[in-house]
């Protein structure tokens, strides 16, 4: 066997192999690996260079010695999953470093990380004032978590009271201009309902690049021709500003009608109608 | 009609008004329009916040119209 | 404008909210939402009912107005 079809056999070979390892091992990524993938991951890959391009190497060595690297580490992940203090052990544990707004030295020291060092990983998550942080802790990748104090912490619409509505992913409908059915089907809408609004929009599914609904309901497009402007849906904020009208013209009529028991009921339904306008409004807006 | 009442169907109206900007904002394509009416609309919005806490003093200066 | 063609607008106006709310029940993926527009449909179909009584009260207190 010539040398060349031996290496082309083997690269193939070890490929496969090498894949259906890292299949088995999982997709974290680099920066997440823990200590035995981190080492394992390496040895695979040089044993694997090692056995492809060493002719003279033993074929069933290398790829016994694959296996074995791979079965610890998944051995080492099988059992950090379902015993803490194991995975404690092999990963690490998180070290607080920040408790109440104040350094703990002794921390520090036992991870060896310099004041410095420390102030570079809070800057790197634009926290300058070492102050401001309630509780810090060194994660066992080499990551600092930080949590600012409640002052700090950028205002949600939560701290303001205000209500917001929830809201589901939009799907993905229409690609090349092609109708993709599952996502059809996610957004709890039909073929049919699709061809309306996009009459509604009046294109033409061929012409559609990207298609899109929201967790209302409307569709939005993005055309391959970009010259032609499409309508944004706005039928929301359309409905809000007609019951805001409505609310308004009852009170004008409770006003103007002399008729006490028709004032009565205008005034009722103009109160009624505010209060759906409140519990609307955060579906509504936007 | 009393002070209250007459400032209340102002108040509404306005409201309607604020009401029919904002629809008009949505419905215009055109953009200077657009923008016109939004900025009506919000400048009706802030006469109507600036008039409202008037119309509690009124009400409450003249409990009897109150109704 | 007559005050009955006044409210016939707002009644108008009033039955395109409904059908518009009820279209964003059926059409929300959201139970929260979808039960808020469900909800609101009704309290709109109840003012709906009051302003459909009103006009005809007022039809019948100035017949000159019917059908305006």
């Amino acid at each position: 066997m010539p040398g060349w079809v031996f290496i082309i056999t083997r690269s193939l070979l070890f490929l496969l192999l090498l894949f259906i390892t890292t299949k088995i091992l999982g997709k974290k990524q680099i920066s997440e690996l823990s200590f035995f993938e981190y080492v394992a991951g390496i040895t695979i890959g040089s044993i694997a260079g090692e056995v492809v391009t060493g002719l003279e190497g033993n074929l069933y060595h290398g790829s016994l010695a694959i296996i074995v690297f791979g079965l610890v580490t998944y051995l080492v992940n099988f059992l950090s999953i379902h015993s803490k203090k194991f995975s404690d052990f092999t990963e690490g544990k998180g070290t607080v470093i920040i408790r109440d707004g104040k350094i703990l030295e002794d921390n520090l020291k036992k991870e060896r990380y310099t004041i410095d060092e420390i102030s570079t990983l809070l800057r790197q998550k634009n926290i300058f004032n070492v102050a401001d942080v309630e509780f810090a802790v060194l994660e066992p990748r080499g990551n600092l978590s930080a949590l600012l104090k409640k002052e700090n912490r950028p205002l949600t619409p939560k701290d303001v009271g205000m209500k917001m509505a929830n809201e589901k992913e939009p799907q993905t409908i229409i690609m090349d201009g092609a109708i993709m059915d599952e996502a059809l089907r996610w957004a709890g809408k039909g073929r049919d309902w699709l061809y309306t609004e996009l009459e509604k929009l009046g294109v033409t599914l061929d012409n559609v690049f990207l298609g899109q609904v929201n967790s209302y309901g409307d569709l939005t497009v993005d055309l391959y021709d970009d010259k032609i402007q499409v309508p944004q849906p706005q039928q929301r904020p359309l409905l809000l500003a007609s019951l805001k009208k409505t609310q308004a013209d009852l009170e004008l009529f409770s006003l103007a009608t002399e008729c006490e028991k028709s004032k009565a009921m205008y005034k009722k339904n103009a109160a009624l109608l505010q209060e759906t306008i409140n519990k609307l409004e955060p579906y509504l807006n936007g | 009609m009393t002070v209250g009442t007459q400032v209340k169907q102002t108040l509404a109206g306005l409201k309607s008004a604020q009401a029919a900007f904002e629809t008009f904002a949505l419905q215009t394509e055109n953009k200077s329009a657009k923008k016109l009416y939004q900025q009506a609309a919000k400048e009706t919005q802030s006469i109507i916040d600036n008039v409202e806490p008037r119309l509690q003093d009124i009400t409450a200066e003249e409990p009897q119209y109150n109704q | 404008m007559t005050v009955a063609s006044n409210v016939k607008q707002c009644l108008v106006t009033i039955k395109g909210i409904e059908s518009q709310l009820s279209s964003l029940a059926f059409n929300s993926l959201d139970q929260e939402a979808k039960a808020a527009f469900h909800d609101t449909a009704l309290t709109i179909g109840t003012i709906k009912k009051d302003l459909q009584y009103r006009i005809l009260e007022l039809e019948r207190q100035e017949p000159q107005y019917k059908g305006s």
